[in-house]
């Protein structure tokens, strides 16, 4: 890690102003931070502690939805009652990140802007074409080891997968992302790289992540987040779906259904297809099974991470019939 | 030079000073710094869970924390566990029962953890407790044992 | 308390302390952070040290620009191939060394990615670390072989001496009406133990003390002096702790060089940390393998022919051979055999020994090849290996010390609940998940070695266990004190044991599983010596209230010296030595034979590895076994892998600590479980690199992917394995593990997967 300086912010204008210095960073739950500094990815110059700000880690719930202050941790929101009771699949998917460790340090603002996996993302030293970290490198990945890369909006320049989980959660239930001065859907917050890979999200210098609003709705009651690894826990997803489903009055026709996928995209990705494919039909397993490989059009595979494209679509499948109850 | 700070650390009950650099993390602080060694490191990137403490009551990583990020918080190690006139806390006594560990070196990141694993309420069935203790890898395999270790002391508690 | 329902009273002596459940002598310090591990020494003026490694996976270091890294706060020093550090070769674990030959632990031709070549010395690790960020290394690249699998890495050399053959395999596998033919393969994987390598290095004058985690004080420190041309005794080095080695920790890696020779050129203490990513390419870890194994049966599944051909990568500087036919000739009765080893050379740091070298894989390919046999001829897994049971060792023509194979096969059957099994795959199901039921056995040889050990008898009544052996988390400890505490007659609480240090009495390596057979008997000869010595004390001191007894000799019990008949006089030790004004006992026994006594025979003994004998060196074939009985659930439609339950029977012998060699067994098992479905050093074809070196992307088992284990032991004292009757107990227990998984998968989807590790996307 380079040398940087420390500072507390004092209050959240300060903390942008200071922001937008170069070589600036803020510090919230440092697991993103002090993880790429230490690989050398991040060189902070200054480096402005926001986590002793008031006000930014209340959780609060009403009819209309939740709203998250950006430095709750991920640990107290997923335990929190009415997350738990709102919104089952963003508790899972959050309890169904990193370790319990990581999860009283993270903040759910951090965590949105948790970097790539990409192994060569992360070793500078080792590989310096990468267009994430710097624009017009290259991409060491493709023609490399793409176990864990991404299938679904990849472009030339970047296959990096999206590692997180809370926001695939966040996409599916159109949460949205409140960046002080203005708000942004979840889904249009991610970018996906084209020929910008190191533009992550559409935050821009000055801003800062206030919170996190989850409307309220039947789906997002009745959800839940499923995700598939080798390792049973402390391992990103092979593949993670999240679901929430909304049926008719005769128990059978879906009348509201959100499918969004993680692991698998290059950001936590919304399968509409699905949804569109599903709603107003009676759910049975079948169209269940044939609707969710929609999930997976215009997926490209890069040699190892091919087996992503049959695993996907299954992984959203079960996702939706256990919701349905049929699984 | 470097520029360095000076932090005021309360680790275990008691008011630590010591002179760092801004970068220098708490796990840096405590080995390197104040000859506080029985916090480990094992990977120094939020993967093993050896160098787990306690602030402000909850566990976590002190290879991704800031020793000047945690100054005015209550820092707890492993060295601050057992009571002043030596008896073991109950986790601890457990872990030497169930011989839950062989080398030693992931259990004071083991013992912490399971310390808060049961505050938290997450030790209620062997099956949690696996859950919530997966974030402490111990290469010598003595799982079984931790788990048997955690339930008890979770019992008694 | 206790919660293992394993029967204690098998293969052990559990009337006395040895053989009794201990806790961990050494357990209160680890759990209070106590226990000090090496580089948590404090020494006084330390300055860091930080490795810089190479990118590239050949080639030649042309240039390193150190302007930066120098011009950063805080350095002291860096050093680069440029540097002589004025190092000589030192010799190898065999004790060969070639004369007055230079050795560049920072060389200039690079022959894999991650290589040191380069380090950085600065006032505080971060100063350190940051600076060997800035240190510019500039390249020639040469054609790598990325690894054993590359298009360019070619068959490899054929190794001569892991030729095996008896009978004529060939033309009995042409004749065989059963025949099957698999090919097997296992990737690079690592021992990661929880601490990290490094160490700290102190000069004092021409004395050198390295605190460094080591499981072999002796060996290690007379490869520093070596390095400085030093006598071995101006070299200390100190491991009272070890964070886990499991193979990784019993050589001076380059590192170790580096950080001594800056020591002595800055005059001050280095402290050098091997990061974790580091870890990956510092030494090597287990090689990977690929074997191709036909099996000729009759119609029965009787045996008539085993060909077997294996490989494992190597590096391209130096050897060191994964035997993929180490446990292939010993398992089974077989009366046509044929194997041979290929070495394959590859651009990667030279592998080493990880818990049961050759065993490991070489079970892993037998053991599914076994079950493969079994489903061809309609046998249930478990009979096929009765029916082929080995009642010699087939190699060796020798009669088997001790083999509780069949007892090991019948307890952990029916433990497990095995004669429930249906025999078809996919039969067992729960929902979407897919059951099955697999069994694997292994082996692991009993090494014999001889180690020294010293025995103080303390005026207060404590004894102390003195020996440079060393406590990597197998019980050293422990079961020196209680081996003491039987031969001599006091109880285990009133024995201190010191470890962990080369200026004490000399030891074997803890490796092979092959040290607590060789320090118990060391321990137990001396220990015995000073009990005589204390009963001539008693018999014969003018003080001594025992002198008029008319006893000729006296007991030893609980700590209290008695005569036999007991109604004379009874004295604790403590009493016998102050009636008597001895302030001390001390013997000093080593178990050599009388020929390899004096200063040669002790550094042959005590540093290198050639006085270790074989299985088969004596009229006996000596191992110890073991049976897996596992089941696992398979999500059909996700392919992950759960393992659900684990029961386990091990012949080793005679336990000592049952306790301690239970978390043994658990743990060579948890690490089997690891190997067969997470582990796999990723290479880049491209580079050499291995890119998932660190902890998030190696995959080692977490606490949630581990069953309850049950663990049983069918073990007999074996005398002839060792003085006090143990066999080896801290390898063997992964052999097998990771065969049976696969078995168990196959039972569960009918699909075979060969290559480890079996991770999901192999089964979609």
């Amino acid at each position: 890690m380079r040398d940087f300086s420390y500072s507390r912010a004092t209050s959240a204008d300060q903390a942008r102003q200071a922001a937008i210095q170069s070589g600036a960073m803020l510090l919230a739950g440092g697991t993103t931070l002090l993880d790429l500094a230490k690989c050398g990815v991040f060189e902070p110059e200054a480096v402005i502690d926001i986590t002793h700000l008031p006000g930014f880690s209340d959780i609060e719930m009403d009819a209309a939805g939740a709203r998250i202050g950006a430095l709750a941790k991920m640990g107290e929101v997923a335990d929190h009652p009415a997350i738990r009771a709102n919104f089952p699949a963003v508790s899972e998917s959050l309890l169904l990140a990193a370790s319990a460790q990581l999860r009283n340090m993270a903040t759910v603002g951090g965590n949105l802007l948790q970097r790539t996996r990409c192994p060569y993302f992360r070793d500078p030293a080792t590989f310096p074409a990468c267009n994430k970290r710097s624009p017009g490198s290259g991409c060491s990945a493709i023609g490399g080891v793409t176990r864990n890369h991404a299938v679904l909006g990849t472009s030339e320049a970047c296959i990096a997968s999206y590692p997180g989980d809370l926001a695939v959660a966040l996409v599916a239930f159109d949460a949205s992302v409140d960046l002080g001065g203005r708000t942004v859907l979840a889904d249009e917050f991610f970018l996906t790289p084209g020929d910008r890979p190191d533009r992550d999200t559409v935050i821009e210098p000055g801003e800062m992540i206030a919170g996190i609003v989850i409307p309220a709705s039947p789906a997002a009651k009745n959800s839940t987040y499923l995700k598939v690894r080798d390792r049973q826990s402390y391992e990103f997803a092979a593949a993670s779906a999240a679901v929430g489903l909304e049926l008719e009055e005769d128990g059978r026709t879906v009348r509201d259904i959100r499918v969004a996928l993680g692991g698998v995209a290059t950001k936590p990705w919304r399968a509409r297809a699905v949804e569109q494919a599903l709603v107003g039909k009676a759910l049975d397993a079948a169209s269940v099974e044939k609707a969710s490989r929609l999930a997976m059009e215009g997926a490209v595979s890069h040699g190892a991470n091919r087996y992503k494209i049959e695993l996907a679509p299954r992984v959203v499948a079960r996702a939706i019939l256990q919701m349905g109850g049929l699984a | 030079m470097t520029r360095t700070v000076h932090l005021s650390l309360e680790i275990n009950g008691k008011t630590r000073e010591l002179d760092v650099e801004p970068r220098v993390t708490l796990l840096d602080a405590l080995r390197e710094h104040l000859e506080l060694t029985g916090t480990k490191k094992g990977c120094d990137q939020g993967q093993c869970g050896a160098c787990t403490v306690h602030v402000d009551g909850k566990r976590v990583l002190s290879c991704l924390t800031l020793a000047a990020q945690v100054e005015g918080r209550q820092i707890a190690t492993i060295e601050g566990l057992a009571a002043e006139n030596g008896d073991l806390h109950p986790v601890q006594a457990a872990f030497l029962e169930h011989d839950a560990f062989q080398c030693g070196y992931c259990t004071p990141g083991q013992i912490m953890s399971a310390v808060a694993c049961i505050r938290e309420g997450h030790a209620g069935s062997d099956e949690e407790i696996r859950e919530y203790m997966a974030g402490n890898l111990c290469r010598c395999g003595a799982y079984n044992s931790i788990v048997a270790a955690v339930r008890e002391a979770a019992e008694a508690a | 308390m206790t919660i293992m329902e394993t029967r204690t009273k098998q293969g052990d002596a559990s009337d006395g302390a040895l053989g009794g459940r201990f806790s961990r002598l050494d357990g209160k310090l680890k759990i209070t952070g106590g226990a000090t591990y090496a580089l948590e020494h404090p020494v006084e003026g330390l300055a860091y040290a930080v490795l810089v490694q190479s990118t590239i996976a050949a080639g030649r270091v042309v240039k390193v620009d150190t302007t930066k890294a120098e011009a950063a706060p805080g350095t002291l020093l860096v050093v680069t191939p440029e540097t002589d550090l004025e190092l000589k070769v030192a010799s190898d674990w065999y004790g060969n060394r070639p004369d007055d030959q230079p050795y560049h632990p920072l060389p200039r031709e690079v022959a894999f990615n991650g290589q040191a070549i380069a380090a950085v010395i600065a006032e505080t690790l971060e100063q350190a670390t940051e600076a060997a960020r800035l240190v510019e290394v500039t390249y020639e690249e040469t054609t790598a072989v990325a690894s054993m699998d590359s298009p360019n890495a070619g068959e490899g050399k054929l190794v001569d001496q892991f030729n095996i053959a008896w009978g004529d395999a060939e033309e009995a596998l042409a004749a065989s009406p059963l025949r099957i033919e698999a090919e097997y393969s296992t990737p690079r994987e690592y021992h990661v133990p929880i601490e990290p390598h490094g160490l700290t290095a102190r000069w004092d004058g021409d004395r050198l003390t390295i605190w460094e985690p080591s499981q072999w004080t002796h060996g290690m420190a007379r490869s520093y002096a070596e390095l400085f041309g030093l006598p071995d005794e101006n070299v200390r080095l100190l491991s009272p702790f070890i964070g886990g080695g499991f193979g990784s920790k019993a050589a001076v890696y380059a590192y170790g060089a580096v950080a001594a020779a800056v020591a002595r050129r800055l005059g001050r203490p280095v402290k050098l940390a091997v990061t974790r990513p580091q870890n990956f390419t510092s030494y090597g870890g287990r090689a990977a393998t690929r074997q191709t194994l036909e099996l000729g049966a009759n119609s029965d599944g009787i045996l008539q022919a085993i060909v077997h051909r294996g490989a494992s990568e190597t590096s391209t500087y130096a050897d060191f051979p994964e035997q993929t036919s180490a446990a292939t000739p010993l398992m089974y009765a077989v009366p046509n055999f044929s194997s041979e080893h290929r070495l394959v050379p590859a651009n990667t740091v030279m592998p080493g020994a990880l818990r049961a070298p050759g065993k490991n894989p070489s079970a892993f390919g037998l053991e599914c090849a076994m079950d493969e046999l079994a489903y061809a001829a309609g046998v249930d897994p478990v009979e096929i290996r009765l029916r082929n049971y080995a009642e010699h060792d087939p190699q060796s023509g020798k009669p088997w010390s001790t083999r509780q194979m069949r007892e090991a096969l019948a307890a952990g059957s029916e433990a497990f609940g095995w004669a429930k099994r249906s025999f078809e795959p996919r039969s067992m199901r729960d929902g979407r998940q897919l059951i099955g039921w697999g069994v694997g056995c292994g082996t692991f040889p009993v090494l014999r070695a001889a180690s020294e050990a010293m025995i103080r008898l303390l005026s207060d009544g404590t004894v102390e266990v003195v020996s440079g052996a060393i406590d990597m988390g197998q019980g050293t400890y422990t079961i020196l004190a209680q081996t003491a505490a039987e031969a001599l007659g006091v109880p285990v609480g009133q024995i201190d044991v010191r470890l962990g240090d080369s200026s004490l009495p000399g030891a074997t390596v803890a490796g092979g599983s092959m040290l607590a057979g060789a320090i118990t008997g060391a321990v137990h000869k001396a220990a015995t010596a000073a009990r005589e010595e204390l009963i001539g004390l008693a018999l014969n001191d003018a003080n001594s209230p025992f002198r008029d007894t008319g006893a000729n000799t006296l007991t030893v019990t609980d700590g209290r010296i008695a005569v036999p008949r007991g109604d004379g006089p009874s004295l604790t030790v403590a009493e016998l030595m102050s009636a008597t004004g001895r302030d001390l006992i001390e013997t000093r026994r080593n178990t050599l034979p009388e020929a390899d006594q004096g200063p040669e025979g002790h550094k042959r003994a005590w540093t290198t590895m050639t006085a270790i004998q074989g299985p088969t060196a004596g009229d006996y074939s000596m191992y110890s076994w073991c049976a897996h009985f596992v089941e696992v659930r398979v999500d059909e439609d996700f392919g992950t892998i759960r393992v659900s339950r684990i029961v386990s029977a091990f012949d080793c012998g005679r336990i000592y600590n049952p306790k301690l060699a239970e978390s043994q067994w658990r743990g060579g098992i948890i690490m089997g479980i690891g190997q067969a479905l997470l582990e796999e050093g990723l290479v880049d074809g491209r580079n050499g690199r291995v890119i998932n070196n660190n902890l998030g992307d190696y995959l080692v088992a977490t606490n949630a992917d581990v069953p309850h284990i049950e663990v049983i032991s069918v073990g007999i004292p074996d005398l002839n394995a060792s003085v006090l009757g143990g066999k080896g107990v801290g390898e063997v227990g992964i052999v097998g593990v990771a065969p049976a998984i696969a078995n168990a998968v196959f039972h569960a989807t009918g699909k075979r997967v060969r290559d480890l590790p079996i991770t999901l996307d192999k089964l979609i």
